[in-house]
């Protein structure tokens, strides 16, 4: 792999492009450190050290890289740009005109992007008000006593909410300029950054407690990124052969054609399912306590089994539900009988088997198989930083790098764009066949 | 305030946008220039034209002198005098870009006065026009022009022997269809001698009809194939597959893009061939496919409107022309098929040599321009795809041609009796009409109750192309009405008042030539081309077009269709989304096949590097004594021996055909995997991987054994080749190339796969997810 990318570095047009795309990442961290105007950097700084409790939300602040609790220009990051193209794509289930325009080709496709962008403001402008609203409440970190914003006139907060969309914007403009002139997907790769720029704040709070611990944290850490690099890489190959043409010769015999099942054929939305559906009933109990009375059982019993990341239930139920939303997930996303079906309409059956429902019932049963250990991978990846909270200190655990969903998503993104690298390295390096 | 909407444009890159401000600017100079050039004799003319050749730069002055004096030589010559668009059409062209000239604007003499000052230039043109026909018709009345020019023309028709095609390719200026120059390149790579080659290093390509050339056919594959053991379809199976019935025993899909066996078809075939499994490892890659082959080949080829049967040969008819298509076959035994279905007897298949895409081959050509009357609607594409621009010419009388809104119908029968009652109440003005139908069996149809309704019309379809001239020549008479399919939608030049053009005035007093469309084609653009057989050169003209809920481009591109709010009496539909409907299906069949065509590219973009390099490899083994170097290295004490008994010039030939002739067959072999590669690789979505990615991945190392293994096999033939009376015997030793090889097209990739897109789209929704 490094002697792919040292390849790549020598390719002039792929170097301008990887400059590029790091280009960009440098500009991303930059703006995501630039505290909003109005906001007083030292008081931030101050509550985040104090903050232990993050809520809600973590999974944002996990996706803008930290930049939301800075309250900086990209305290949004890329979240509101994902949102709006979930919506969209919803929407086009939903609303014909959106069908129509989807099914239209390129130029319907540019309409749509376009009205994502759109969208991405509108909700940019809903969330960054929001944000804006709890942090002048002194909300947003809970038990902080300083005011983060010390000049709350209406002013102020205007220009905050102001800069923070235009700031998302700038952001969605980064990312699809990396998707067009620079390598591998903008948006992942701006998610990638925001947790990998974690990294060496949480590496210096473990070597606060003591070389050796950071030594096997990262021994440790290591190996999970191995495993976790190995078993994404993991498929089973069901060969697929397709009897619709009459050649004169055929010598391959059809080894390269096959239909690839990965391990983990969900990816990581399962772990974002559970979590999220983890954090309700502890969203639920705030709501409901009021300050005056004493908290009811089930509002004892959530925070202490549930919302305590180290307890037991909380760590069975968090795997329990990963294992059960993996199989949901590979089962609305793949479903077997609409495969058998198409690949009879396009004249491809597996060699052995009748096509349709034997087919159907085939690949169901490897299907089942191999979510079985795919979704225990999971699981277990993603309880792993409980293990780790004695080093990390409670409530990290979502953002600790080595863990869970983060670990995940660099994996992910980072295979993805090696490839991509690698790929476009391969289309270059004909010319020195023939010498 | 146009100019600044036309800045506007520009600067936001909207396609069609080019400026014509430059052009316009030196055009003034062409005319400045006129009165000089007439004072001239026409030896001096011709003298003037040489004197451009001599200069070293080629600027603005020299386009302006190139143009001027080929306008004074086509006045001279051809008694036309270019006027001022088709001068600017020429200036367009010679920078490069694809001109959009309106319908009758006279493109071959802009085409031949930017060929000629290419060629002064000193470059070399070739003419690219779509077929034979043309190329004879227009380097014949292009030639005085050139002559007067001092430039060489020559052309290429298919029965061009070698020599021939040599001596045109040799001259300045080369006239020829893209399949032959094509099929000439093809050709090329058989040689097994440097002086067999017929084709030059390619220069300039001035295409016409560029659009349809440059995007409809882009994506054709030219093929060179060689003939192998038969692999004929045999009419018993055909029969047996006749016998099976829709929807019980075979489902075709909504696109009616693919056909597939049920449970019970299969058993039922099964059955019949003797109680066997299909799909057992005996019978997938014989009895299976064949079955596939035939289906396909019964329940998705129709006859008249996909093929005609004409002396005993199956016709494939060309899509978007309309006409048969002379050089096309269906790939991979579906030929064969067909042919066993109509019971004719079978041509010729065998095992693909080689093979190039239109697009592929004209991208091998460093400068391209091409002409055509409806280029803004695919800039975009010729932005991406080829890099060129659009100049758009302004005509040079106003079109006042009267287009009607479209009509809209529920039924086909609704459409065709309003259709038929159109053609009644304008018939009897005796304004001539032209019907533009969208296949063979419609335009069959429509004549039928046309004489039904007491009308005579003429037909003009791929049946009875050889009386095309004569019916188009006289389809602007008085009272004619003229039903034909897309042959006479591009191209084709209409003239009022019949052949003489004796009856002009009467007929442009009743309104000039009526179009009427009966149905939308699956581009705008062959709605245009239709439309502008009517109106042209400023003459009077109409056009309407037709069109029902239950036309098959409706059916395909927007299935489910709401049924219509608003209908009269005559079952006419008036409801605005109705009437939107039949434009959007009209985009997508515009965005899928954009689609198809990006894709085909991107996977054809590597092979097509392949071959370049392997082609390269071809070339200096031609050229050079590589093979003997090599191979002696390897071999060095066979090859004293060798060299001692049959010497080492015979030595230096045997090393070099038996290196082509691996090379060749690996080549073959590789285009094969490529092939069954492409096949099955969007499969690899499914485990979240990116086909074309997978594709490289699996390509190039398979690529990266050619050549070694072409090494290691050449060396296995001169091992054991037995030295004969005359040499080497290589025969023997298992070299012998397909004793017979020809050339085809293939017609548009019939096994097209929906599949890819769907997935595509899946694997979208669940990344972003992520």
């Amino acid at each position: 792999m490094l002697g792919a990318f040292r390849s790549a570095l020598a390719t002039p047009d792929l170097r301008k492009k990887i400059l590029f795309t790091l280009g960009i990442i440098v500009v991303y961290r930059l703006g995501a450190t630039v505290p909003a105007p109005g906001v007083s950097f030292k008081n931030v700084k101050e509550c985040v050290e104090e903050i232990d409790q993050q809520g809600i939300y973590s999974l944002i602040n996990l996706f803008s890289g930290g930049a939301l609790l800075n309250l900086s220009i990209f305290a949004l990051g890329i979240m509101p740009y994902i949102t709006a193209s979930i919506i969209i794509q919803l929407l086009t289930v939903v609303i014909p005109r959106f069908e129509q325009l989807k099914k239209e080709g390129q130029s319907g496709q540019g309409k749509l992007t376009q009205y994502t962008r759109y969208l991405t403001i509108a909700l940019a402008v809903l969330q960054s008000t929001g944000i804006v609203a709890l942090a002048v409440r002194g909300q947003l970190f809970q038990n902080c006593s300083v005011d983060v914003i010390p000049d709350s006139s209406i002013f102020t907060l205007i220009v905050m909410v102001v800069t923070m969309t235009a700031g998302t914007s700038v952001i969605m403009w980064l990312g699809e300029i990396i998707t067009e002139k620079g390598i591998g997907n903008g948006m992942s790769l701006l998610i990638f950054t925001g947790i990998a720029a974690r990294i060496p704040t949480e590496g210096q709070n473990i070597l606060q407690r003591g070389g050796l611990t950071f030594f096997l944290v990262c021994v440790a850490a290591l190996l999970i990124i191995a495993s976790v690099i190995y078993v994404e890489q993991a498929q089973r190959r069901i060969p697929v052969q397709y009897a619709k043409r009459m050649i004169g010769r055929r010598m391959y015999g059809g080894t390269s054609t096959y239909l690839p099942l990965k391990v983990n054929q969900a990816g990581v939305i399962p772990v974002i399912f559970a979590s999220s559906l983890l954090y309700l009933p502890d969203l639920i109990s705030r709501l409901t306590t009021s300050t005056t009375s004493e908290p009811g059982w089930w509002q004892t019993f959530v925070q202490t089994h549930l919302v305590s990341q180290s307890s037991p239930v909380h760590i069975s139920l968090y795997f329990l539900l990963i294992v059960f939303f993996t199989y949901f997930y590979v089962g609305i996303t793949f479903n077997p009988d609409e495969r058998a079906d198409e690949m009879k309409k396009f004249g491809g059956f597996i060699p052995g088997i009748r096509p349709g429902r034997p087919t159907a019932e085939y690949l169901r049963f490897v299907l089942g198989r191999i979510t079985l250990p795919g979704s225990l991978y999971l699981g277990i990846v993603a309880i792993l930083p409980n293990l780790f909270l004695d080093l990390t200190g409670t409530g990290q655990n979502q953002n600790f790098p080595f863990g869970g969903t983060a670990v995940l998503i660099m994996v992910g993104v980072g295979l993805d764009t090696v490839k991509q690298i690698e790929s476009q390295l391969m289309q270059r390096n004909y010319e020195g066949f023939l010498r | 305030m146009a100019r600044l909407k036309q800045r506007a444009r520009r600067f936001a890159q909207k396609p069609g946008s080019a400026d014509l401000g430059p052009y316009q600017a030196l055009l003034t100079s062409v005319n400045e220039r006129e009165d000089a050039l007439r004072e001239l004799s026409d030896s001096e003319l011709t003298a003037a034209a040489t004197a451009v050749r001599e200069k070293d730069a080629f600027g603005d002055a020299e386009r302006v002198e190139v143009c001027a004096l080929a306008r004074e030589a086509a006045d001279r010559a051809l008694g036309q005098r270019p006027f001022d668009v088709q001068v600017l059409g020429a200036l367009g062209l010679m920078s490069g870009h694809v001109v959009e000239m309106a319908t009758g604007e006279g493109k071959t003499l802009a085409g031949a006065v930017a060929a000629a000052g290419f060629a002064l230039r000193g470059q070399k043109v070739h003419v690219v026009s779509v077929n034979d026909y043309l190329a004879q018709r227009d380097a014949g009345w292009m030639g005085p022009l050139y002559d007067l020019l001092g430039v060489s023309v020559g052309w290429i028709s298919e029965n061009s022997t070698p020599e021939e095609r040599r001596a045109a390719y040799a001259s300045e200026v080369t006239y020829a269809s893209v399949s032959e120059i094509g099929f000439d390149v093809l050709r090329d790579r058989l040689a097994t001698d440097a002086d067999a080659l017929v084709v030059p290093e390619p220069e300039v390509a001035l295409i016409d009809e560029a659009d349809s050339v440059l995007v409809d056919e882009a994506r054709v594959p030219l093929i060179l194939a060689g003939s192998t053991a038969d692999n004929h379809a045999d009419p018993e199976l055909a029969a047996l597959i006749r016998r099976l019935r829709k929807g019980l025993h075979y489902e075709v899909d909504d696109e009616e893009r693919n056909v597939y066996l049920t449970g019970a078809g299969s058993e039922a075939v099964e059955r019949a061939l003797g109680d066997i499994d299909l799909y057992s490892p005996d019978h997938v890659s014989s009895t299976l496919s064949r079955v596939n082959i035939a289906l396909h080949a019964e329940a998705l080829l129709h006859r008249d409107v996909d093929y005609i049967v004409r002396d005993g040969r199956v016709h494939l008819i060309d899509d978007s022309r309309g006409r048969i298509a002379q050089l096309q076959r269906w790939p991979d035994g579906l030929q064969a098929a067909v042919e066993a279905k109509e019971s004719v007897a079978a041509t010729d298949s065998g095992e693909v040599l080689d093979s190039v895409t239109v697009q592929a081959l004209l991208s091998r050509y460093p400068v391209r321009c091409g002409m055509t009357g409806t280029a803004v609607a695919v800039a975009e594409q010729l932005r991406t795809f080829y890099g060129l621009e659009v100049l758009v010419i302004p005509p040079n009388k106003e079109c006042v041609r009267v287009d009607e809104a479209p009509r809209l119908y529920g039924t086909l029968e609704e459409k065709e009796a309003a259709i038929v009652a159109e053609i009644v109440e304008v018939h009897e003005t005796g304004r001539p009409i032209l019907v533009g139908t969208l296949d063979v069996a419609e335009s069959e149809r429509l004549s039928r109750k046309l004489g039904q309704a007491g009308l005579e019309c003429v037909v003009l379809n791929a049946k009875n192309d050889a009386e095309e001239a004569a019916i188009i020549a006289d389809a602007g008479s008085h009272g004619r009405i003229t039903v034909s399919t897309q042959m006479a939608g591009r191209g084709t030049d209409i003239r009022l008042g019949g052949h003489d053009q004796a009856d002009r005035e009467r007929i442009s007093e009743l309104g000039g030539l009526y179009v009427i469309g009966s149905g939308r084609h699956s581009s705008s653009r062959l709605d245009d081309q239709l439309r502008g057989r009517a109106g042209r050169q400023g003459d009077p003209g109409g056009s309407v077009f037709f069109a029902s809920l239950q036309d098959e481009l409706i059916g395909q591109y927007a299935p489910d269709v709401e049924s219509p709010s608003e209908v009269d009496d005559a079952g006419r539909v008036t409801d605005s989304g109705s009437l939107a409907t039949v434009e959007h299906a009209q985009r997508v069949a515009e965005g899928v096949n954009l689609e198809i065509h990006r894709n085909t590219w991107r996977y054809n973009k590597l092979i097509e590097h392949q071959r370049t390099l392997v082609l390269e490899h071809r070339d200096q083994l031609l050229r050079t004594e590589l093979a003997y170097d090599e191979l002696s290295k390897r071999l060095p004490e066979r090859f004293e021996e060798l060299e001692e008994k049959v010497g080492r010039d015979e030595l230096v030939r045997a090393a070099r055909v038996v290196a082509l002739f691996q090379l060749d067959e690996r080549w073959t072999e590789h285009l094969v995997f490529l092939t069954d590669l492409r096949e099955g690789i969007h499969l690899r979505a499914l485990g979240r991987q990116n086909p074309l990615d997978e594709f490289h991945r699996e390509a190039i190392p398979a690529f990266h054994r050619i050549v070694p293994d072409s090494w290691d096999l050449s060396e296995d033939v001169l091992t054991s080749a037995k030295v004969g009376d005359d040499g080497l015997d290589l025969a023997g030793a298992g070299v012998k190339r397909p004793s017979s090889t020809w050339t085809y097209l293939v017609s548009d990739n019939p096994f097209g796969s929906g599949l890819e897109e769907t997935i595509r789209g899946i694997v979208n929704l669940v990344r972003r997810k992520r």
